[in-house]
């Protein structure tokens, strides 16, 4: 399904949030045009507040804002159809407030908020026939085909990069899988450490035990999500990197095993061109 | 810090802990009874994927009452009682601001004019409402209808504990408090909860504010509550959630320790649950529980299915 939808101009309400340190903070993150945080770049360290990476594309209107965000899947096609870059292409890597989107650094040079562009909507309603208890969301077919998966004894297993305990999911559990996704709250180094999740990236792959991420988001014992790194760190408690959940189901069906392949950011298909 | 120091409620063996009660700025807000509301669809997905008719948030509910099992109800996060708002949204986050638990709230006009209630909780629901609820005896409930001002003398945004400065309170009424009766030792202040929550059991609200809302604890994982004997929660209750920091935005935090109560029925949505509204919270371990199953609200102030 094509959707016309552009790049958002950054909004503030010139209030402050409080950070994790306790610390008042007015840091850039949401919307607009990013063009240092991209694909593959570190999920930390940044000075930055939810940072979406390479362009963020939305609609003014709040119905069709809330269509693109759903249906927009990760691996679809994203056109510029308007401003400078008019013509170049690029991948859809994720959704929050925005849909995400990843171009080639030349092209997102030249990007600018209000650049029209048509997102090729492709994904939602994608099921797995040989593993039918594998819910699929927010994975366009293109995606399906880069994820790094084995199966046996009617069991589908995902390569991720992180493994993320329950306890850390954060802003976005209750909410619909399809719309936006759900914060990590990894503030804290010693967290990050403490659970290996130190050296996350943008667009890499992470397994959360304990979620059920069918038809919401929410802590079940016995099932399990995977999902792929899409924005950077938020530094206000409750927050953190956002997930965007791409496969969910019960832990007979759906598993994991860790490897540094489970990059999005490697995929051909995915990577800007 | 001059807060009175009396024998507490917990059979007199330690004086409640001192606040700054008589330096809080006593304020009047305002609200209205909070209408129901109906979104085109009248189905929520449940956890098995299931459609239900969502009953439970806005209105007047007379039959569920503070002091009743949080689950059970055909309903979603049944607010008990009434529910308040402003119609002006900015004005509404400065009454879900103010308002504290155990404050007096007084109907204006109306069938039920000059009747008093009180503060149970609060209430949001994400891109849909934040409400205010009261608890009235049962015959003000009966007989109320539409129209009412209610006033809430609100008092407690500030409140502090002598003697535990790392504690921070929210929503909280000095005469919760002195009900409650906390009690400190050595710079930690030592409250009565009925049951603790897990942190991986905590879900919607993360990253709110926890002075003016509430978060859930998540209940579509029937086991995972009797784990820690969560089933058996009632509305109204004192309740302890570990390793969660409410001071300003609400988050994960190894050590820290929120308390809150229990504002409004189960949910039976993925990630949604039974919304507390919080009103302790420290990040350094100053803040410590004992277990009484008897800690709940409606005892301690008389109201609910307590009231006279």
């Amino acid at each position: 399904m094509r959707c016309f939808a552009e790049v958002m101009h950054p909004q503030h309400r010139g209030q402050l949030g409080v950070d994790w340190r306790d610390r008042p903070v007015a840091l850039p993150g949401m919307a607009g045009v990013c063009r240092n945080l991209r694909l593959g770049s570190p999920a930390f360290g940044w000075a930055v507040d939810h940072g979406e990476p390479g362009a963020s594309v939305g609609s003014p209107d709040p119905l069709q804002h809330l269509a693109v965000q759903v249906l927009a899947c990760v691996g679809n096609r994203v056109r510029v159809t308007g401003g400078r870059a008019r013509g170049a292409t690029g991948s859809v890597i994720g959704t929050h407030a925005f849909v995400l989107c990843d171009f080639a650094q030349e092209v997102l040079e030249q990007m600018a908020p209000g650049d029209a562009v048509v997102v090729e909507a492709e994904g939602q309603g994608l099921r797995l026939l040989d593993h039918p208890a594998v819910v699929l969301r927010n994975c366009s077919p293109s995606a399906l085909d880069t994820l790094p998966t084995r199966s046996g004894a009617g069991r589908l297993e995902v390569g991720v990069r992180g493994v993320v305990p329950p306890q850390l999911m954060g802003a976005g559990l209750g909410m619909s899988s399809e719309w936006a996704n759900c914060d990590v709250m990894l503030q804290d180094p010693a967290v990050r450490s403490a659970h290996g999740l130190q050296d996350l990236c943008i667009g890499d792959l992470v397994a959360m035990p304990d979620q059920d991420h069918r038809f919401g988001r929410g802590y079940r014992r016995g099932h399990v999500a995977v999902g792929v790194v899409v924005h950077a760190l938020g530094p206000v408690p409750g927050h953190g990197i956002g997930v965007v959940t791409l496969l969910t189901g019960g832990s007979d069906h759906l598993g994991w095993w860790l490897t540094d392949r489970a990059r999005i950011a490697d995929a051909p298909a995915l990577a800007a061109p | 810090m001059t807060g009175a120091a009396r024998a507490g409620a917990a059979g007199g063996r330690s004086p409640v802990a001192g606040t700054n009660r008589d330096r809080l700025v006593a304020t009047v807000v305002v609200g209205r009874i909070a209408p129901v509301r109906l979104l085109g669809d009248p189905y929520v997905v449940t956890a098995d994927g299931t459609p239900m008719v969502a009953v439970g948030a806005g209105g007047i509910t007379p039959t569920v009452r503070v002091g009743m099992p949080a689950g059970g109800w055909a309903a979603e996060q049944v607010e008990p009682a009434v529910s308040l708002a402003h119609q002006d949204p900015d004005a509404n986050r400065a009454l879900c601001l103010y308002a504290c638990v155990g404050n007096r709230v007084e109907v204006q006009d109306g069938d039920v004019d000059g009747a008093i209630g009180v503060v149970t909780g609060k209430h949001e629901q994400f891109q849909a409402f934040s409400h205010v609820l009261v608890d009235f005896p049962a015959a003000v409930l009966e007989g109320m209808g539409p129209g009412a001002r209610f006033v809430v003398r609100a008092i407690g945004c500030g409140l502090a504990a002598a003697g535990a400065p790392s504690v921070v309170c929210h929503s909280l009424a000095p005469d919760l408090w002195e009900a409650w009766a906390p009690t400190v030792d050595d710079h930690r202040l030592l409250v009565r909860v009925a049951a603790t929550c897990p942190p991986e059991l905590v879900g919607m609200g993360a990253g709110r504010l926890g002075a003016t809302t509430s978060l859930a604890i998540q209940t579509a994982d029937r086991a995972a509550l009797d784990a820690h004997q969560l089933t058996r929660v009632r509305l109204g209750d004192l309740v302890a959630i570990r390793d969660w920091d409410a001071r300003f935005a609400m988050g994960h935090r190894p050590g820290a320790l929120t308390v809150g109560v229990v504002a409004t029925g189960t949910s039976r949505v993925l990630g949604q649950g039974m919304a507390v509204t919080v009103l302790l919270s420290c990040a350094d371990g100053h803040l410590r529980t004992t277990k009484d199953r008897g800690a709940n609200i409606a005892e301690l102030l008389g109201i609910g299915v307590d009231a006279p």
